[in-house]
Order: C-alpha cells, then structure tokens, then sequence
C-alpha cells in the first residue's frame, strides 16, 4: 500500500475554502485521505514546512496531440533541433515550442501541472490523437472532438431535431473516446469547404439551411439535456479579425436561457483571439472592458485566456479559413487540413515580437481578461502552441498578480499598447488564492471533473508543492521567488506517486485517458439508418471508424 | 598548428566539431576531445594521429575527411587546410577565418555561414551557404569560392555574403534569396525562384522561371512575392 503524509505546508484550497493554512494532507491508493485513515510509521513523510501546497494544475484547452501538432512538428523542423533532455533513464525530449509527446508531460509535470486536455480532436483523426496521446507520459488527458461543422450536426440542426442531434453526440464521444462538445468556428470551417467563411451569427451556411447562431443553440440544448460533464467549449466565429469582439459577445449572450447548478453552459475559449475592437490592423485596439462586463453580469459562462507568450509560437486551429487568413497576412508558410466533411484545419509558424503594435497589444489584451474578468470565470490558458508555450503559464500567473512586474515588462513592449488598451491603467493584482483558483479549481470545476483541483478528502492525489511560503512572499513585489519557484515545483504528485522534485523527473507514469459515455441516455437505433447510408459514401466504413476502448493505455470512461 | 591525419579508414560518419582553437590547447585536451563515431563517443586519438607544433590556430587535416562532418563548425578565427576531401556542414554557421579545401567539399558547405571565408580547389556538392531546412535565413556575410563545379540548392535564402563558382552548378539558385550575390561562370539550372533581394550574375546558360521582369538591368524578381532580385549575364 502506498501512502504519503505532506508534513506543515502552507495549504491553498480555494474549493475547499482553505487560504494559506498550515496544514498536513494525507494520500493512499492514489486518493486524498483523512488522518485516520493511513499507518503513520508506514507513511513515506514529504517536509513541506512554510511550502505552498496546492492541488495539481489543470490545463483545460491545449492542442497536444493529434493531426495539428504533428503536422505542425512535421512542417517546422527547426523547432526539433532544440535539444531539452538526452535520452537517459527518460525518454529524449526536444522541441523548442512544439515539443515532442514525451516532453509535453515531461515539462507539465516540471511545473506541477497534472492533467491536460486536447482541444480540437479531429473526428476521423480520432485514433491518432489516442495513440498520440497515449504517448504522453505523467499527466491525465482527453480530447474534445470538434462538432460546430460535422455533416451531421448541420443535418440534424436543420431538421431541427434534437432527439436525433443528441444521439449523435452520444454516438460520436463513444466512437471517438471523446470528452466533451468543441465548436470551432461553427459554419465557418463547412463554408470553407468552398472557399469562403462566416461572418456573423446569422449568415447562412453553404448547403444547409442553418445560421452558427443555430448551431451553437442546438448544440448548448443537447449538452444540457444529455448533461454531459463540460459545457459547449466554443471558438467563436471572426476569429482574429479586428473588430470581433461583438461577434464574441454576441455569442456568449446565446448562454442567457440557460442554466445548471454545477457548471456554465457555454465556455468561451481563448478569447484573446476573439477580443479585438477597430476596423483594421492599423486601428485595432482592444474590446476587454466590454466582453469583461457581459461575462461578468452572466452566472453561466466562462472563457480561457490565450495569453500570447512573445517568442515563438505556432497557430494551429480547427478554424481553417482564419489560418488562410493569417498565411496571407504573415507570409508564413501554411498547412491545410481537410478531415472530410467533419471539419477542417490550419498550421501557420508565428513570432510574437514585443516591439510589434498588434503582437503587444495582443499580449496586452490576454492580461487585460485575465485581471477585469471575474477569477472566477476565467482560466489561465496559451491556447499551447497557438499563443506560446504552456511552459510560461507561470508567466502569466506572475503578471497577474503583481502591477510592479508587467509596469517593468510594459516599458519593453510597443507603445501601441498605451492608446489601445487599457492595461497600464490596470491597478487589480489578483491574489495567490484567485491564481490557484484560476489554473486548477476553475478549471476542474468547468470541465465537470469534482476529484480534480483540490485537496479535499476522496480527491485525486494530484499535489504540487512550490518552494516558497505564501504568508511571508508577497506576490506583488517578490514576482521574481514566484515566477521561479512555479517554474519549476519542489514536488509533483500525481495518483500519489512522486514524479518530479526539484523540477526534475524522478520517475514516469501513465495517466488516464477520460471519456464520457452518453449512450445510455439515448436510442441509438433512431440515427443507425442515418450513418449506415452516410458511411455508404465515406473514405471508411462504419466499422472501422473511431476508437476501441481497449486499445488506449488507461481509458477511463464517465458513464452519464 | 595542429596536424590531424586519419588511423583508419571511417566505416561510419564522424562528428567533429573541430576548429582552430583547438590548436591552442594543451596537448592532453586536444587527444582526449570528445567527437562520435557513429553513435559512439570516442577521443579524438582514437580515430586521428595528432601532431602539435606551436600554439598558432591552424589545423591542418591530411587526409581523407570526406565522412568526417562539422569541421570549423561555428569557427571565429584562424585557418583550416584540408588536403583532401571534406564531409557536410564544413564551415557552417562560421563566423570568421578560413577554411581551404583541396579535395571536394560535400553538402551544407558554409550553411548559415555569417562571416569568413571558405575557398574550395575542388567540387562542391549541393546546399552551399544555405539556411536549414525550417529557418528563415541562410548565409549573412563572408565569401564562399569553389574552383570546380557545385550541386543544386545554392544560397538558399542567403541574405548577404557572396558565392563564387567557376565551373558550372545545378538547380535552385538563390531560391528565397533575400541578399548578397551569387556569381557562376559557368552554367546552371532554375535560378531565383521567390527571390526577394540579391544579385546573381552567370556567365552560361541557365533556365529562368516566367515570373522575372526583363530590365535594362537585367531580370527583376520574382515577381510573384514582389521581390526586387537581380539576375544578369555577364
């Protein structure tokens, strides 16, 4: 039996309404137990005395496996020629921001971070995200397979039949072992599919008689009758176009209506990308304040950052007609990915450079949602390698917390970002509790997972300790002991095992691949005509399409 | 001066990242330097007979080194002489001095090369002072002259510096070049495909993509990323 007892730690635990109390936290069998419960002279014994102890950061929207990274780690093979680790007792790991799949859970583990989830599973690539994420070792995972633009979902939504559009969900996350409801761009990728895109809610998709404004209705409906674990986690539509922040508003007004106990019904995801005021590149500015107020006045949405990290990056979203769009804009060398009629894709390499009006005021932007959101709506997030590289997640945690630190970082950045934005006007510093809460009990909580994010008793054995002692630093002037110490944490746990100390790797482990099974809630009979005739005309039959659950590592399956 | 010469003949490649400097070592060092021989990690007196004669950075390699890669890697000074044939990546990412190739050089000669000077008395193969593959700029200054001919893949996206070939070359000449100049004199293939800036100047024959503007001053292009190239025959 294996047991720990985390001695005197500096406890943050803000579901469990715990701030900075010095307290002991006891593990068996991978879970969170009480006192009573453990033999103290068998217990391994971890001195945390003056450490922060808190539970195992949550990475809810990272694009870590799958035919996007790949293609992107095939098309820049500049970025494998950065050597991280030589292969040892551990596997090599190289890449400068695209990382390779060991490194991905090699540095989340570093940093004390314990589960991650893929973004954007493309359906048919269903099989190749679960090898590929089944080759990242340490962290828990799952994907999120991408609905706004499936042939099906348009059909069904036309029909206006929710019966059947639920059914398919339930059909698809089984077939696919995914976890939850991804729209990206909803109508947008399917007009691509002829050259075009959408441009507001109520624009007419190609083909079919719907609007995104339907589809993303439709699909928030089914999730909140099939009551699926996360809420509808959506791109919005005018990705990366100046003057979007309206579309994005006006997509999370569609959440009013709805409700449930537990969790939003609509989670917003980097919405950096999303939050640009102006009518062109040479006006842009930023629409915070106004995205800020309506997520703010709603009890029902959430969003993730994006924050863009200045450095190299790689834009890789299901949101293919904005990556053509970014391609012709940067000169960048572009990949295009079609997944049938199920969505599509684009790759493009980006540097965010700090003397660059938009890419500053872009920086500006990501800071501006992380401080005038509520901490109880908005995720840390880089939308990994879209904005940056999750490894800097710190970074942004840092700067959220301390005026002083992004004062001395504004003075690098272009003065665009003075006029545009309102940041260096800023004075909020979120707390170490609310930036707990921000990268590991919000984010468990939006993902519908209650044994993530926190120390409470029946919890995961997900437990980072940091190296410093949150009643004595003061995060808005030691900035620089913060940013260091969760750099890289004294110990990772997870499942109750030690993997790093010190930010080295003692030791690998494979953690669960979640996913949520919903056909117990529906008839899948009632759609079997309809795939059956469908996949009369696919690249794959039936039969062969999607994933089995014995042939991933450590499936773990939510039965709703 | 340091005088390498081979024990054996090489089975598999070695990597030897060796440059002046290690003339000026201690002769304990230079025998126990660390290079590979195929994914072996051997002392460079394993593979190399080494003659040290006073502390001045030149290296002289006598012999055949044409599976030896990386030598002058990223060099700063002093002088290489090679008697004989050279492996890849000779002189890449150099930064100054000069390298003096007696035999033929193989690929990446001088790839990314940002200063000094590389002189070859042979053939070169192909990829000489290009970027490699994912970056975004290949060699910025120094000068690279070949006596013999060159492969293809010249100056890939070479943003300053200068090529000289006097026999002939293969295809993709100055492709991406965004500076410097390329001259052959003898002849070639495909030139300036996407060329944005730079000079190339040949002697001979060579083929010309459509997308080049015929100016008083010879080609101008490539127009299909608004580049401001130059291509003349001379």
């Amino acid at each position: 039996m294996h047991m720990l007892h985390i001695k005197n730690g500096i406890v943050i635990d803000p579901k469990n309404k715990i701030s900075k109390e010095k307290m002991d936290i006891f593990v068996k069998n991978g879970k969170i137990v009480s006192e009573d419960e453990i033999k103290k002279d068998e217990c391994k014994v971890i001195d945390a005395t003056n450490k922060l102890v808190v539970a195992g950061g949550v990475d809810m929207h990272a694009h870590i496996a799958g035919s996007k990274i790949n293609t992107g780690r095939t098309m820049r093979p500049e970025e494998m020629r950065v050597v991280r680790t030589i292969a040892n007792k551990f596997r090599a790991t190289v890449g400068r921001v695209l990382l390779t799949s060991p490194a991905i859970g090699y540095e989340y583990i570093k940093m004390g971070y314990t589960s991650a989830f893929e973004a954007a599973q493309p359906p048919i690539g269903a099989l190749h995200t679960h090898e590929e994420l089944d080759s990242i070792p340490m962290v828990d995972k799952a994907a999120l397979p991408v609905f706004g633009n499936w042939h099906f979902v348009l059909k069904f939504v036309q029909e206006n039949n929710l019966e059947k559009l639920k059914t398919f969900i339930a059909w698809a996350l089984e077939r696919t072992k995914g976890f939850g409801v991804k729209v990206v761009n909803p109508g947008g990728v399917e007009a691509w599919m002829y050259g075009g895109n959408v441009k507001n809610l109520d624009d007419q998709v190609p083909s079919f008689n719907v609007t995104p404004r339907e589809i993303i209705l439709s699909l928030i409906k089914a999730t909140e009758e099939l009551n699926l674990n996360h809420s509808v986690h959506i791109h919005c539509n005018n990705l990366g176009i100046p003057g979007n922040y309206q579309t994005t508003i006006e997509t999370i007004k569609l959440a009013k209506g709805f409700e449930n106990d537990k969790r939003q019904v609509l989670h917003v995801t980097h919405v950096q990308f999303n939050a640009y005021a102006g009518d062109s590149w040479r006006n842009v500015s930023s629409g915070v304040e106004e995205i800020a107020k309506t997520v703010n006045a709603m009890d029902n949405v959430t969003i993730d950052v994006g924050q863009p990290i200045f450095g190299h990056a790689t834009a890789m979203t299901g949101d293919a007609p904005f990556q053509f769009t970014l391609h012709k804009l940067l000169g960048a060398k572009w990949s295009n990915k079609d997944s049938e009629v199920e969505g599509g894709a684009g790759i493009v390499p980006l540097v965010y450079l700090p003397k660059n009006p938009v890419h500053a005021l872009q920086w500006a932007i990501g800071l501006e949602l992380g401080l005038l959101v509520d901490s109880n709506k908005v995720v840390v997030t880089t939308d990994y390698p879209n904005g940056g590289p999750f490894t800097e997640y710190p970074y942004i945690m840092t700067m959220l917390m301390s005026k002083k630190m992004r004062e001395a970082e504004l003075q690098k950045v272009s003065p665009y970002v003075q006029k545009a934005s309102s940041l260096p006007s800023i004075d909020t510093e979120k707390t170490l509790d609310e930036i707990v809460h921000m990268t590991r009990s919000l984010p468990a909580r939006i993902l519908g997972l209650p044994n993530k994010g926190h120390l409470g008793i029946g919890a995961d054995a997900d437990i980072a300790i940091y190296n410093f002692n949150p009643l004595e630093v003061d995060p808005s002037n030691d900035f620089e002991i913060i940013y260091r110490s969760l750099k890289s944490a004294m110990y990772t746990i997870k499942d109750g095992k030690i993997l790093a100390k010190d930010g080295e790797i003692v030791q690998e482990h494979w953690g669960k691949t979640y996913w949520v099974d919903a056909t117990g809630k529906v008839d899948l009979e009632s759609i079997s005509n309809e795939i059956e005739e469908y996949f009369g005309y696919y690249s794959v039959e039936v039969r062969n399409y999607g994933v089995e659950e014995e042939w991933i590592k450590r499936p773990e399956r939510i039965v709703i | 001066m340091l005088i390498l010469k081979p024990k054996i003949d090489f089975t598999v490649t070695v990597e030897a990242e060796i440059t002046p400097e290690l003339a000026t070592k201690e002769i304990r060092e230079i025998e126990n330097l660390k290079i590979y021989y195929g994914n072996n990690v051997v002392k460079l007196n394993d593979l190399f007979e080494i003659k040290k004669e006073g502390d001045d950075k030149r290296l002289i390699l006598d012999g055949d080194f044409s599976r030896v890669k990386w030598i002058g890697y990223g060099m700063t000074d002093g002088e290489i002489i090679i008697k004989g044939n050279v492996g890849t990546h000779c002189g890449s990412n150099m930064k100054g001095g000069r390298i003096v190739i007696e035999g033929d050089a193989d690929d990446w000669l001088g790839a990314e090369m940002k200063g000094g000077e590389i002189i070859v008395k042979g053939n070169a193969a192909n990829l000489v002072g290009c970027a490699y593959y994912g970056n975004l700029v290949g060699m910025t200054n120094g000068k690279i002259f070949i006596e013999g001919n060159a492969g293809s893949y010249i100056g890939e996206k070479m943003n300053g510096g200068e090529i000289e070939i006097k026999g002939n070359a293969g295809d993709f000449i100055g492709t991406e070049m965004k500076g410097g100049s390329i001259t052959i004199h003898g002849s070639c293939g495909f030139v300036g495909g996407d060329m944005k800036g730079g000079e190339i100047k040949i002697k001979g024959e060579f083929e010309l993509v459509p997308t080049f503007k015929l100016t008083e001053d010879g080609w101008v292009g490539d127009v299909n990323v608004k580049g401001e190239g130059k291509i003349k025959k001379f």
